[in-house]
């Protein structure tokens, strides 16, 4: 609607989009709550916010934005505090921890400061791209969907920066969820999501994993309470600064957790 | 339910049904018997075979998306330049 306006006024949409939730199909009471739990990012967390206002503003998308830092040593809450600054403390929301205490608490303290009625989660390292979310949305709309998931493993979704090893790691680790779980996700332990705002709060008061089994846990939950799930596919670029991490601990750990899904759910 | 009881479930009752009929207790043509007995095991190498296809498969169509990688770092160049501008400390 917005677009066919703009081009019979002669205007652009190429270069100038009209900033209009319209095309896709928001409410004017909606409002998407980002959670950003972060530990260390005080390089990627402003890139990430900047790119995430972009995308609200473009789209014309009542937003805020929830940074949970767990005392970071590196002053990551020094920068949030100038983002907040830059941004409003209506769109930029501080939420320090005293330490390191995980991303299912970070989660639960998110949910408790958000006040829109839609909940994004994705991670601060910038390997999820805001682009995406008006997909998320979009789709959500469409369907009424209660969770929107990200996943690189359809469609035009994929993997920036995994050499062949780690490509097979993920594979096999997906398969065997996949199999053992039948989830009905292609995606598993992605952790770039678009909840309901009800329907997060009861999936994390249900969940009890950790680590990576805990989105994985999210999704069985999910549909073991009958709420409905969409898939974006989404290009996944691992972490520009910084390493990513993935050792014989973090295996085992999911394999266990595997198991423990398996023989509860 | 879990899907572990369901699973320990069905191959008992897989098992059992396998067993009778090795044994005579169900009545099978002559010809049935000449697989029966590897029954198990096909099912084992076949589903193996089956996981060994489909992850491999998922390896050689894994995308590898160069280009939203060349996008970040360009967008991310824009983004230090005006966060700069907004006095957010940018390393």
């Amino acid at each position: 609607m917005a677009s066919l306006l703009t081009s019979l006024m002669g205007g652009s949409s190429a270069t100038t989009r009209v900033a209009s939730g319209d095309s896709l199909g928001l409410a004017p009471s909606d409002k998407y709550s980002v959670l950003l739990p972060t530990y260390n990012e005080r390089a990627n967390l402003p890139v990430i916010v900047w790119m995430l206002v972009k995308v609200f503003r473009e789209y014309g998308i009542n937003y805020e934005i929830v940074i949970i830092d767990d005392n970071s040593p590196d002053g990551t809450l020094d920068i949030a505090k100038q983002l907040q600054d830059a941004y409003g403390k209506e769109h930029i929301v501080l939420n320090p921890r005293p330490g390191k205490l995980g991303l299912g608490t970070a989660y639960i303290d998110g949910i408790k400061r958000a006040t829109g009625n839609y909940i994004i989660i994705m991670d601060a390292d910038m390997s999820h791209h805001p682009k995406f979310i008006p997909e998320f949305i979009r789709l959500q709309k469409q369907n009424n969907y209660d969770v929107v998931t990200g996943t690189r493993y359809t469609g035009s979704g994929g993997v920036h920066g995994w050499d062949l090893r780690r490509k097979l790691t993920s594979r096999v680790a997906n398969y065997i969820a996949a199999t053992l779980l039948q989830p009905g996700v292609s995606d598993l332990t992605g952790s770039f999501r678009l909840y309901k705002k009800p329907v997060l709060s009861k999936l994390i008061s249900a969940t009890i994993s950790k680590g990576y089994v805990f989105q994985m846990e999210m999704m069985v939950r999910a549909r073991q309470f009958g709420f409905t799930i969409g898939e974006v596919p989404i290009t996944f670029v691992d972490r520009v600064y910084g390493e990513s991490k993935m050792g014989a601990d973090e295996i085992v750990g999911y394999l266990l957790g595997l198991f423990n899904l398996f023989a509860s759910t | 339910m879990s899907k572990l009881t369901r699973f320990l479930a069905t191959a008992f009752v897989f098992l059992a049904a396998w067993l009778a009929t090795l044994l005579g207790y169900v009545p099978v043509p002559e010809i049935a018997m000449e697989f029966v007995p590897a029954l198990p095991l096909w099912i084992i190498v076949s589903f193996g075979a089956y996981s060994l296809a489909s992850i491999g498969w998922s390896l050689v169509t894994f995308g590898d998306c160069p280009e939203a990688h060349q996008e970040l770092l360009q967008e991310i160049q824009q983004a230090k330049a005006d966060l700069r501008r907004l006095k957010v400390t940018v390393d």
